[in-house]
């Protein structure tokens, strides 16, 4: 067994979420692979392009929908700028899926509040769907979502479509100077609209995830509420190569991001080198 | 314990019957600067008072390049082919005991989960010969690492030169026993006694540091301010990493062989390097060579500690012997020893 | 040394320099190895001796150094040369950088920091530069040194009577050895590029691969990039793990400068800089 060798996905669909970002709905070639393929919420993959290479990325789409994976990425490097290349029936590989997951069974009967940047809303995604299709088995879900200009906002459709549910309190938000014209969201930085929309801690799970300098000063909001280290919870983005624990690439202390993560609560991070 | 006696007329013998049986060689060149196969058993020379070679084994076992797959990009899709796994059973002749224990050390992390099957073949068609050593110097110190001159940890057969012409070998695993089998008309009995005696006379490195205390103390003094004298002096290369017999970090990269086909290569990293935890948003974790130099030793001797349960360090000296600028992990592991003795 | 430490001392303590790069004793009795001085103390950890191979020119572009104030340092003629290079080569300020010239006696031969063999390394054979030729204080005094035959020189010639497929074996042999640890690009104080030509992705223009083709591409382009640049300190040669003789390379790349530009690196402060400059009389000739 070459636990290297990807398996192959077809694009069945692409998404232009801003002008660098894309997100791919991906489906295995082989049957019997697509037939008993299954993944967590928060579960990554290394998704390649064959003569350009690997490139890590979560899986974007919910587990309560299965028979497809949806990845998004943002074209930074050689391969994610070479993916953003594909059209759709094009071939990608992917191995996966990697590490480990959000509590989701912990987290029922429990209130959701989710809190996401940039392109961190893709791990934040996953989870939002997780708990959205099983909407009854969860307390109140809020969902706090901030880009820099209402350009950078991903998965545009979808913050409509939360926003229209009655059970779901969302606040999007740009960051001052990013609002356009006819923008009826919220204008300020992600901790500060977390502090205006939530109110209390308990029996509370926060999932929080984003640019570094988000999380850094949303952590100080969410303790000043009351949020004990262990409920809330994030995702690491180390660069990844092998997502098996063997390379060395996203070894932080003690840990593998790759195998003991990439998620990770704020209680356990704290016991980590700050080298992620 | 089970043990032979060889004189070195046979040893010459046994490695000529070997390289009939399509077992290949692999021992320390003469140069001094890698192992290397040999095809002539008149090229066996091996001696405890060689001193380590530059490089150690560990790229036959790990190779510095390898294909994992090939791909060809074709009009109806992509196919994949599978890499070949080398079936070449290879005898490392005359190993060091800081050379011999590497296998086992990176067998862990090649197999915790996930088992690296490029490794693993590799690792099993191998058989570790391993020899008593009396080479010493200053950046010797098997001793401060759980290992000795005289440990057969991670050895098959382990060879002690008795006089000049002659030594013992005791069988130290199953699978160097089941190796040796067909070749016991060329060994005589010998009395383990003896080279126990052998070993008793043995001059020890003497023990600089106890791996334990660097341990906890990296554990409780992660920001501390020492880590910044070699890392400002540290040129940020990867001679320390890659002639390491245990370091394994890799990098996967694609590699095009023409138009539409290529294949994939599993090859050497380091942490040394700056690019090596740099994300494609510009973000790097470890920004700074001290933090890159801290990341070595810390994970030498605490993260692979806690995790494995192994110290990811032989004590063969050899990344100081090759430091550029004479950055010695020997006594930096001794002056970590003593900061945490002056409780700093 | 005295005269060395309490130059330094000075320096340090008159705010002349905010530190001082130079060497210090390592463990065991044969070694030095590079030492950062900052205040008096350290100035009197610092030694001069056979044993100070490094060029320490390499420091002075480290970012952790570059741009952060006068910066000392302890040289010899053949690291003067690769300070001059850097000037030239507009990386350092001639400005910010305040050279303690050592004289010199030549260095040892190093097979490795253990010292083994303690002859006249290669790279002081001949050397022309005992007194450097760029120095804000002096130190110490040349005496007569006994001066083995220049090998190098000797085995280029014989590699140059090969004929190419016989050169290109000698080269494939030696290159196969290659780990791609980066070694020698690193101690190489002219290898300074932010981001190297063997790490750019897009286009990957080296293989990263440590196999025969990408070892050739890398090291052969490395010893162009040091072509007309390299001033010949023998620090990658000597750090190479795997014995490579990129000194080979990098002394023949010279010779050619030489002979057909008349041009050495690194000698004067006055000269232009070979790759630098267009000059219509340039020859091209040579190009075959």
């Amino acid at each position: 067994m070459n636990i290297y060798k990807p398996e192959l996905m077809v694009i069945k669909n692409i998404i232009d979420e801003t002008k660098d970002t894309r997100t791919f709905k991906l489906q295995f070639k082989d049957e019997e692979i697509a037939k008993s393929f299954s993944f967590k919420a928060g579960q990554f993959g290394e998704y390649s392009l064959f003569g350009e290479g690997e490139s890590t990325f979560c899986i974007a789409s919910s587990p309560t929908r299965s028979g497809y994976i949806e990845c998004s990425f943002k074209k930074v490097g050689k391969v994610t700028s070479a993916l953003a290349k594909l059209d759709v029936g094009d071939v990608i590989g992917f191995r996966g899926p990697y590490g480990n997951y959000f509590p989701i069974e912990e987290m029922k009967g429990k209130n959701v509040l989710f809190i996401a940047g940039g392109i961190g809303l893709a791990p934040v995604r996953c989870v939002i769907w997780n708990v959205l299709d099983l909407r009854k088995d969860f307390k109140a879900v809020t969902i706090v979502y901030g880009a820099r200009s209402v350009e950078d906002l991903i998965y545009k459709k979808e913050l409509d479509e939360w926003q229209s549910m009655p059970d779901v309190k969302t606040f999007v938000t740009v960051d001052p100077g990013g609002q356009s014209n006819d923008w009826k969201g919220e204008v300020g930085f992600v901790p500060a609209i977390v502090e205006k929309a939530v109110q209390q801690s308990e029996n509370t799970i926060a999932i929080v995830c984003g640019p570094p300098i988000m999380i850094k000063f949303t952590i100080p909001v969410l303790t000043k509420l009351g949020f004990a280290e262990e409920n809330i919870i994030t995702t690491l983005e180390n660069r990844m190569k092998c997502g098996l624990g063997k390379c060395g690439r996203c070894n932080v202390g003690n840990v593998y991001v790759c195998k003991d993560g990439p998620v990770f609560t704020y209680q356990q991070l704290k016991t980590l080198p700050a080298e992620y | 314990m089970d043990e032979k006696l060889i004189t070195l007329n046979n040893l010459k013998i046994f490695a000529e019957e070997l390289l009939k049986a399509n077992y290949t060689l692999i021992l320390q060149d003469k140069q001094g600067i890698r192992w290397e196969k040999i095809s002539n058993s008149d090229e066996l020379h091996i001696s405890s008072k060689l001193k380590p070679t530059k490089a150690s084994f560990k790229e036959f076992v790990f190779s510095k390049t390898e294909p994992i797959f090939y791909f060809n990009n074709k009009n109806d899709g992509v196919e994949l082919i599978d890499s070949n796994l080398s079936a070449e059973k290879m005898v490392f002749f005359g190993s060091k005991p800081c050379d011999a224990k590497s296998i086992n050390i990176m067998s862990k992390v090649f197999n915790w989960d996930y088992k690296d099957n490029f490794f693993n073949t590799k690792a099993e068609n191998s058989i570790v010969i391993g020899m008593l050593c009396e080479y010493r110097d200053e950046f010797c110190f098997c001793t401060s690492v759980n290992l000795s001159p005289v440990s057969s940890d991670g050895s098959d057969l382990f060879l002690i030169p008795t006089d000049e012409n002659n030594f013992a070998i005791r069988i130290v695993t199953e699978k160097g026993r089941e190796f040796i089998q067909p070749f016991l008309k060329l060994f005589a009995e010998g009395n383990p006694e003896t080279t126990d005696q052998i070993f008793k006379k043995i001059n020890l490195p003497e023990k600089g540091f106890e791996s334990e205390v660097i341990r906890s103390w990296i554990g409780n003094n992660f920001e501390h301010k020492y880590f910044e004298r070699a890392g400002e002096i540290c040129l940020g290369c990867g001679q320390c990493a890659f002639v390491c017999p245990v370091c394994h970090c890799f990098d996967i990269v694609d590699e095009e062989c023409g138009y539409s086909c290529g294949r994939r290569m599993k090859n050497w990293d380091a942490c040394q390097f700056s690019l090596f935890t740099l994300h494609g948003s510009g973000h790097n974790p470890r920004h700074n060579q001290t933090q890159r130099y801290r990341q070595r030793i810390s994970h030498k001797f605490k993260y692979y500690v806690d995790k494995f349960d192994e110290i990811l360090c032989t004590g063969c000296g050899r990344c100081s012997r090759g430091c550029p600028v004479g950055i010695d992990i020997g006594q930096i592991a001794k002056e970590v020893h003593s900061l945490a003795a002056n409780k700093v | 040394m005295n005269e060395l430490r309490e130059k330094a001392k000075e320096l340090l303590l008159n705010n002349t320099v905010k530190l001082i790069i130079g060497y210090a004793n390592g463990n065991g009795h044969n070694r030095t190895y590079p030492f950062i001085a900052r205040n008096a103390a350290d100035a009197n950890r610092l030694v001069f001796n056979e044993y100070c191979v490094n060029n320490l020119a390499v420091y002075l572009t480290r970012k952790e150094f570059k741009g952060k104030g006068i910066i000392g340092i302890v040289a010899k003629g053949c690291d003067v040369k690769a300070i001059i290079q850097l000037i030239q080569e507009n990386q350092i300020n001639k400005d910010e950088v305040y050279i303690i010239g050592m004289n010199c006696n030549g260095a040892v031969n190093q097979l490795d920091n253990s010292f083994e063999k303690t002859t006249l390394a290669q790279k002081c054979i001949n050397c022309t530069v005992r007194t450097p030729a760029l120095y804000h204080a002096l130190i110490g005094t040349t005496k007569d040194i006994e001066e083995p035959a220049d090998t190098l020189g000797e085995k280029i010639k014989e590699v140059e009577k090969l004929n190419a497929d016989s050169r290109w074996d000698f080269w494939e042999a030696q290159f196969e050895k290659c780990i791609k640890c980066y070694a020698c690009r690193q101690v190489c104080p002219l290898c300074y590029c932010e981001q190297c030509i063997v790490d750019k992705t897009v286009p990957r223009w080296i293989e990263s691969s440590a196999h025969t083709r990408g070892n050739f591409s890398w090291n052969i382009i490395r010893a162009f990039h040091l072509s007309g640049r390299c001033i010949g300190c023998g620090e990658c040669e000597r750090v190479c793990p795997m014995d490579i003789p990129l000194s080979m390379l990098n002394r023949k790349m010279s010779i050619i400068a030489k002979k057909e530009f008349d041009y050495s690196a690194g000698v004067s402060l006055d000269s232009p800089t070979l790759v630098g400059t267009y000059n219509m009389k340039d020859r091209q000739d040579f190009i075959k």
